[in-house]
């Protein structure tokens, strides 16, 4: 038994001697400066989703130019912790740090004043005190070193209603993660997406699922969900939280039923999903920091990213549509882009059921 | 009538897992160890099997990949068990102690070596294990439906495993040690029974049986592996107290358990309970309302083992 515990503990301590020499350190500069420094939010530089998505743009525009760069990790989800990481990447030498996600929002507003010489990208966020107790929600501001983006996911979810509803599709679902600004809108624009289809198309027998999840994680519960929706005849279900995503692939794996992805191509992640509603993650993030290294960074400025700046859309390379063609993509990207279609947003409406809509029936799942 | 059949197949994805998992429990506890550790385990046996799987799928697949990851789950649940074991029975530490250490520790090593070996944490893997349809006995009515449609070996598996244990632990001379460990130590050791090679015995079972369990819970819930089982090993415990620590009524338990769960998740999809207008919550909560109700009914007579929690010292004699 006492043997056996040594060699426990002699690879416990050998193991991870034996990962540094895989050198999986994604840094290629040799001194300790890093240009260009990410933070992540909650999840990992690999959740397939935010981070994963600005990692990518940073990396590439670093690789090209041949830039150092650098991510960091903080060591819980707060405030404090946010701008420890952020103090890390000033001091290992950055100019510009890029921070995915709203929950940044805080950390980005006390960051613009303590270092006035760094610059921010903060995606789906603008910097504010956090101060949501007080009357009117909290104070805004933005200093002239931040850049604070957000997508336009009415529209990215609108497209994807309309593209489901062309391609044939009747009995949709909407399962969202937690009820986030951006999955709300998502929602939105989903449903309104289908909509539209369905008058353009003179049909009036559409039916939509509606269940927001509570969690962004894979569980055996939301698996059901989805096979129970596939199982009452939904055909496609626009999984939109997460890991909630895996769950319904699964689900439709089972039951030969479609998935649309949601904030990256999710093509690669199972057979069955068709397309991906998609923010220009590392576009936009690329395109922030090309601004900043040719002199032209957009501080001081909150945009939002939306048709007319190819912000969002659906990769229709990898999408299996069997009736929807580039064609009819292309002409109603054109609409979103001239303005002609108004997709509510969750700043319209407090509650989906509150969406007006004339031929598509919409069942709320509490 | 179809929907009766689908909401019994989806239970069943809940009921096979937690029925293996706490007759692994039962194992444990019956021969004197409370195992809580079985979260932990659940864990460990998935990533490890997991990782193989992921490893070999490209040159093999199919039910041959399925027996061979289930052994290395059920392998890998003995080793991490054994960390329980040497330190609830050797070191005569607190088992409630050990068991929490070992559900935090376990999905930190399976984050922190996919994140080594991949840079990935999450695990992916192709789900080729369904069997859409057994052959002549998908055509059963009723019952073909329900085992014998969208099926994976492991519901069998299950089905063999809950049979032998209940074999093992009530006609077996080793069954009869082991829950004599578990009610009286002592007494099992005046007559020559070495108790703290039973309960390594009891304890390594369950890890064998929570390490199958864990994977037999994620192959049909996700598409990759991302170092959690939701909770599950947990629900098992409380399967295993609802059945009283008995095979047969751990069956009946984890039974009531997947259907509700079963319901809870798909009455969106059966008009008739859409329309009572009932929110999901409170589909969600009657698994664990019947638990309290039955376990305040029952408590009198609950026949834990008296043991079980205790370590075993033999100068107490």
């Amino acid at each position: 038994m006492k043997k056996f515990l040594v060699v426990l503990l002699a690879l416990a301590l050998v193991l991870p001697l034996a990962a540094c020499n895989k050198d999986t350190d994604p840094d290629p500069g040799q001194e300790d400066k890093y240009e260009l420094a990410l933070v992540t939010d909650i999840g990992t530089i690999d959740d397939k989703s935010f981070n994963q998505g600005a990692w990518e743009g940073l990396k590439k525009y670093a690789e090209e130019k041949n830039i150092t760069y650098k991510y960091y990790q903080p060591a819980e989800k707060t405030t404090a912790a946010y701008l420890d990481s952020i103090d890390l990447a000033v001091k290992g030498g950055a100019k510009l740090i890029v921070c995915p996600g709203f929950l940044f929002e805080p950390a980005v507003f006390e960051a613009q004043d303590l270092y006035p010489d760094t610059k921010f990208i903060i995606l789906d966020g603008s910097p504010n005190d956090g101060d949501w107790e007080k009357e009117g929600g909290p104070t805004y501001r933005i200093e002239s070193n931040v850049y604070s983006v957000f997508y336009a996911e009415e529209q990215a979810g609108f497209l994807a209603g309309y593209a489901a509803v062309k391609d044939g599709y009747k009995k949709l679902g909407f399962m969202g993660g937690m009820a986030v600004p951006a999955v709300v809108r998502f929602g939105y624009g989903f449903v309104q997406g289908a909509e539209y289809a369905a008058k353009e198309m003179g049909i009036s027998d559409i039916e939509i699922m509606y269940h927001y999840t509570g969690t962004f994680e894979a569980s055996p519960e939301a698996k059901t969900l989805a096979a129970g929706w596939y199982e009452a005849g939904t055909e496609v279900i626009f999984a939109c939280g997460g890991a909630v995503g895996n769950s319904v692939m699964s689900a439709a794996e089972e039951a030969d039923k479609a998935v649309i992805g949601v904030d990256v191509d999710q093509s690669n992640e199972s057979r069955t999903v068709i397309t991906s509603s998609m923010k220009m993650l590392s576009i936009s993030v690329y395109d922030g920091i090309e601004a900043f290294y040719g002199g032209t960074f957009p501080g001081g400025q909150s945009v939002t990213l939306d048709a007319k700046v190819d912000g969002i859309g659906l990769p229709m390379e990898t999408s299996k549509f069997k009736t929807f063609t580039q064609e009819d993509y292309d002409a109603i990207y054109a609409k979103l882009v001239a303005g002609e279609i108004d997709i509510l947003k969750d700043t319209d409406k407090t509650d989906a059921s509150d969406i007006t809509l004339t031929v598509t029936k919409v069942t709320f799942v509490e | 009538m179809s929907t009766v059949f689908f909401v019994m197949r989806q239970a069943l994805t809940y009921s096979i897992p937690l029925l293996i998992v706490a007759l692994g429990g039962m194992f444990s506890e019956r021969s004197g160890v409370v195992n809580i550790a079985l979260e932990g385990i659940m864990v460990f046996g998935a990533f490890t099997s997991i990782l193989f799987i992921n490893s070999v799928q490209d040159t093999m697949s199919g039910q041959l990949l399925l027996l061979l990851a289930l052994l290395i789950a059920g392998l890998s649940g003995i080793l991490i068990s054994l960390l329980h074991a040497y330190a609830s029975i050797n070191m005569k530490a607190n088992q409630v102690i050990s068991g929490t250490a070992i559900n935090m520790l376990t999905p930190a090593v399976a984050i922190y070596v996919a994140r080594m070996l991949q840079n990935v944490q999450q695990i992916n893997f192709n789900n080729t294990f369904r069997i859409p349809k057994v052959s002549v006995l998908g055509d059963i009515p009723g019952l073909g439906d329900v085992l014998f449609k969208d099926a994976y070996i492991t519901t069998y598996l299950g089905i063999l495993i809950l049979i032998v244990s209940t074999i093992v632990l009530y006609r077996t001379r080793f069954g009869l040690r082991l829950r004599a460990c578990g009610e009286h130590p002592h007494a099992a050791d005046s007559v020559g029974i070495n108790v703290y090679k039973i309960r390594y015995a009891g304890v390594m079972i369950s890890g064998f049986l929570a390490g199958i369990g864990g994977l037999i819970f994620v192959i049909p819930t996700s598409t990759n592996f991302n170092a959690t089982v939701a909770g599950y090993g947990f629900l098992a415990l409380a399967v295993l107290i609802f059945g009283q620590w008995k095979p047969m009524r751990i069956l009946y338990a984890s039974l009531f358990f997947g259907l509700m769960k079963a319901i809870a998740s798909t009455y969106s999809s059966i008009p008739f309970l859409l329309n009572l207008g009932i929110p999901s919550n409170f589909f969600k909560m009657v698994p664990f309302v019947a638990t309290l109700i039955v376990l305040a009914f029952t408590s009198k007579k609950s026949q834990g083992p008296k043991a079980a929690g205790i370590p075993y010292d033999k100068s107490l004699r």
